[in-house]
């Protein structure tokens, strides 16, 4: 029996931002029934611009797209999106939606524009949740839920739109290892029970190994390796595209490829000390120098391009994570200031105001100080009169001071940095 | 489904039992007093439903001549601004944003202003003055809404900088303007400060079918209000046509806004504030949002109209001084309160 057509097809797409150079050049991929395809690459290598081609945010310059033998360009958003459903990164709505309202908007291309809804829509919005192993949150504000619990519904919402072909964007980026194996087993379980195409794009390598029957490699902006995962990830591919040196491990009970790094070397001349510096509202500023005196290079993050503390780094020409003003902090750059604060040898956060646009920031930090960064907190001003999240900042703030020293001064902090 | 369950009945009950209450309230208060009970009878005999009661003629005069025009201008401009400003916090997906966002205020107001100054405050029995804010204020959002678009996409960011520019530019013209004004100046005040006073019949019948339009229109955008709050690709992602909803929204929000300037000059507060507390209480889905907002957005203006008029009697005072005096305070107090769950400092 032939295999059956695809229900997603890209054909020689070359698609890219204004006058830059392509995003994309000339990838050509596919997605069978049932099947679950990786999408991996480092950073800028494309991937996410792949799902901006395929849900018609970005028009390609040459090539074909083609879902379920539809041309995306060419019929309206509405029918488009019951072909395609698209589980975003994340979703931040501006007001506050419970969770069953919010998987309910699944079915925005069904419904009528008042947006009542039918009683099937309702009952495919419960079948979502159900499937998301969601249903007992369904009158939770979205903004009380944990990271992993937000993603679920969000996942729910895409079931909800009971679309043939699933695109994940990088789903996972910022969740426990234990959340992407839920999402990814639910969304295997769909490929097999409804015969889903599923594209899928992954961060861990470990995690596509796993998860896919397939995976496409993309190196700035083109497919360079595609098939098999046992034939993908390789020694040489590693170095080829990622420029690093791993062993590739064939797993002997799942009989998949994992990779291993090897102990990282530092790169360029000799380092030394390294702290990072978590700052805010100019909070960081004064110990910048003071840190560069006692012998740190230090690093800066992650801020908002307006900050007072920003300025200050840049005079100093320091390693700085940003983001535009008032905006929220996006999963690059929360990887990026991640492997700067996992490569010190010292965290620093310092007592600045935490509101919804930098309590990331805690969170990463908690993260990692847990996985035994030495850390140190400055606390002249307390927690108390600088929490505008409501509650979350005092209580990771909490829990990091259970972890860590704390200074109540920036000569007390620069003291027990120096020793 | 739930999306209108139980306790959001009764809120919608309590919110229509205050909107009537509002209005019998505002009908009977002043110089003469009319009973809810004889105005109600009244009422019923202008519809043919009973025979004439005993009052006095002048009673109804009061009543049908003053009273309940003023009040249904108050009804409909109350409509008019917090659906506006539903709108516009949608679009904006911020809560502070309001009917005066992209200008149309100030540019409803330099057009009644500047015919005002030119000597047509008396042409077509007054309504010169109300023609020229309307256009004014739909020749200004129009002008925004063009600034902001680059093809067929409006940046959002981009709109509400250039609606405040304008808004700049406009408020500089008028202060040129207001520095040859004459005698003029107190209609010019009247404009800048809002109010619904002598108004009479005629302005009800010629903004009712805007509003009524716009409201219908508003309607219809509810669900991809809802989902554009999740940002403008996701939106697209669930299958909305997200630069038509701008185009709608802005044309419908001004149309809105327009009509009301065009009939009880600037009048503040109203469209920020109702939507912002209407969503503490019912949620931030607009299915639910809306209807209660059409509900309190008249009685929070037949009830600061009935401030203005009564409060220093005979003396009236400026409406929208008034809706700024109550809504101010009350708005920096929800702020504060807030502040401790969602909304801060980024």
């Amino acid at each position: 029996m032939p295999p059956p057509e695809p229900r997603l097809v890209l054909d020689g797409i070359t698609a890219g931002y204004g006058a830059a150079p392509p995003a994309l050049r000339e990838v050509s991929l596919h997605v069978r029934p049932g099947e679950v395809v990786g999408l991996v690459g480092p950073n800028g290598s494309g991937k996410t611009t792949v799902v901006r081609v395929v849900s018609r945010t970005l028009r390609p310059k040459t090539g074909a797209v083609r879902v379920v033998g539809r041309d995306p360009y060419e019929i309206p958003g509405r029918e488009l999106a019951r072909l395609v459903a698209v589980v975003p990164q994340d979703v931040l709505p501006a007001f506050s939606f419970t969770a069953l309202e919010m998987v309910f908007m699944g079915r925005t291309p069904y419904g009528s524009a008042w947006g009542g809804g039918s009683p099937e829509d309702w009952a495919r919005a419960r079948a979502a949740m159900v499937a998301a192993s969601v249903q007992h949150l369904a009158d939770r504000p979205l903004e009380e839920l944990s990271g992993g619990e937000r993603q679920r519904v969000i996942l729910a919402q895409a079931l909800a739109q009971d679309a043939p072909v699933l695109l994940l964007d990088e789903p996972t980026s910022h969740l426990d290892v234990r959340h992407v194996v839920d999402v990814l087993a639910i969304v295997r379980g769909l490929a097999e029970r409804d015969g889903t195409a599923v594209l899928a794009i992954l961060h861990d390598l470990n995690v596509a190994s796993i998860a896919c029957d397939r995976m496409v490699v993309l190196d700035r902006g083109a497919v360079v390796a595609e098939g098999d995962p046992a034939a993908v990830l390789t020694h040489g591919l590693l170095r080829e595209v990622y420029g690093v040196d791993a062993d590739v491990v064939v797993d002997d009970a799942t009989g998949r490829p994992s990779v291993r790094l090897g102990a990282p070397r530092a790169v360029g001349p000799a380092l030394g000390r390294r702290a990072h510096v978590v700052g805010g509202a100019g909070r960081g500023a004064p110990l910048f120098r003071r840190l560069t005196e006692a012998g740190y290079e230090v690093s800066v993050g992650i801020l908002h391009a307006s900050d007072t503390d920003q300025a200050a780094a840049e005079r100093l020409n320091l390693v700085r994570v940003s983001v535009p003003p008032f905006s929220t902090i996006d999963p690059e750059s929360v990887r990026a200031c991640r492997a700067l604060m996992e490569a010190a040898d010292l965290l620093v956060v310092c007592d600045a105001p935490f509101g919804p646009g930098n309590v990331e920031n805690l969170r990463l930090a908690l993260d990692v100080a847990r996985g035994g960064v030495p850390t140190v907190l400055l606390e002249q001003v307390p927690i108390a009169e600088r929490d505008f999240t409501g509650g979350e900042a005092t209580e990771l703030w909490g829990a990091l001071r259970s972890l860590a020293r704390v200074a109540a001064s920036y000569e007390e902090l620069a003291a027990s940095a120096a020793g | 489904m739930r999306v209108w369950g139980g306790r959001y009945r009764l809120v919608l009950a309590l919110l229509a039992l205050g909107l009537a209450a509002s209005v019998l309230l505002a009908v009977g208060i002043g110089a003469v007093r009319i009973s809810p009970g004889s105005a109600l009878e009244l009422v019923a005999w202008k519809l043919g439903l009973v025979d004439r009661p005993d009052v006095p003629r002048s009673t109804e005069v009061i009543l049908f001549q003053l009273r309940v025009p003023r009040v249904a201008l108050a009804v409909v401009v109350g409509l008019a601004l917090a659906t506006s400003g539903t709108l516009f916090q949608g679009l904006f997906r911020n809560p502070l944003a309001d009917p005066a966002i992209i200008g149309v205020s100030s540019g409803a107001a330099l057009g009644a202003i500047a015919v005002i100054v030119l000597g047509g405050g008396a042409l077509l029995g007054g309504l010169g003055v109300s023609l020229a804010a309307f256009v004014g204020g739909m020749l200004t959002a129009f002008f925004v809404y063009r600034l902001a678009r680059v093809g067929p996409a409006v940046h959002v960011a981009t709109l509400l900088l250039a609606g405040i520019a304008v808004a700049a530019v406009i408020s500089a013209v008028m202060s040129l303007v207001m520095s040859f004004a004459g005698e003029e100046i107190r209609s010019i005040y009247f404009w800048l400060l809002g109010g619904l006073s002598a108004r009479g019949w005629t302005a009800v019948e010629v903004v009712a079918p805007l509003v009524a339009m716009g409201v219908l229109g508003s309607l219809v955008l509810i669900r991809d209000l809802n989902i554009v709050a999740l940002g403008e690709e996701r939106a697209a992602q669930l299958g909305v046509d997200v630069d038509r909803f701008k185009w709608r929204v802005v044309a419908l929000g001004a149309l809105l806004a327009g009509a009301a300037v065009s009939v009880s000059g600037v009048i503040g507060f109203v469209g920020l504030m109702t939507p912002h507390l209407l969503r503490l209480v019912v949620g931030a889905d607009h299915r639910r949002l809306l209807p209660a907002v059409l509900l309190a957005g008249p009685m929070f203006l037949v009830l600061a109209d009935l401030v203005a008029r009564v409060a220093l009697a005979p003396q009236e005072l400026p409406l929208g001084a008034v809706t700024a005096l109550v809504g101010g305070p009350f708005f920096l107090l929800l702020l504060r309160r807030e502040r401790r769950g969602a909304g801060a400092p980024a």
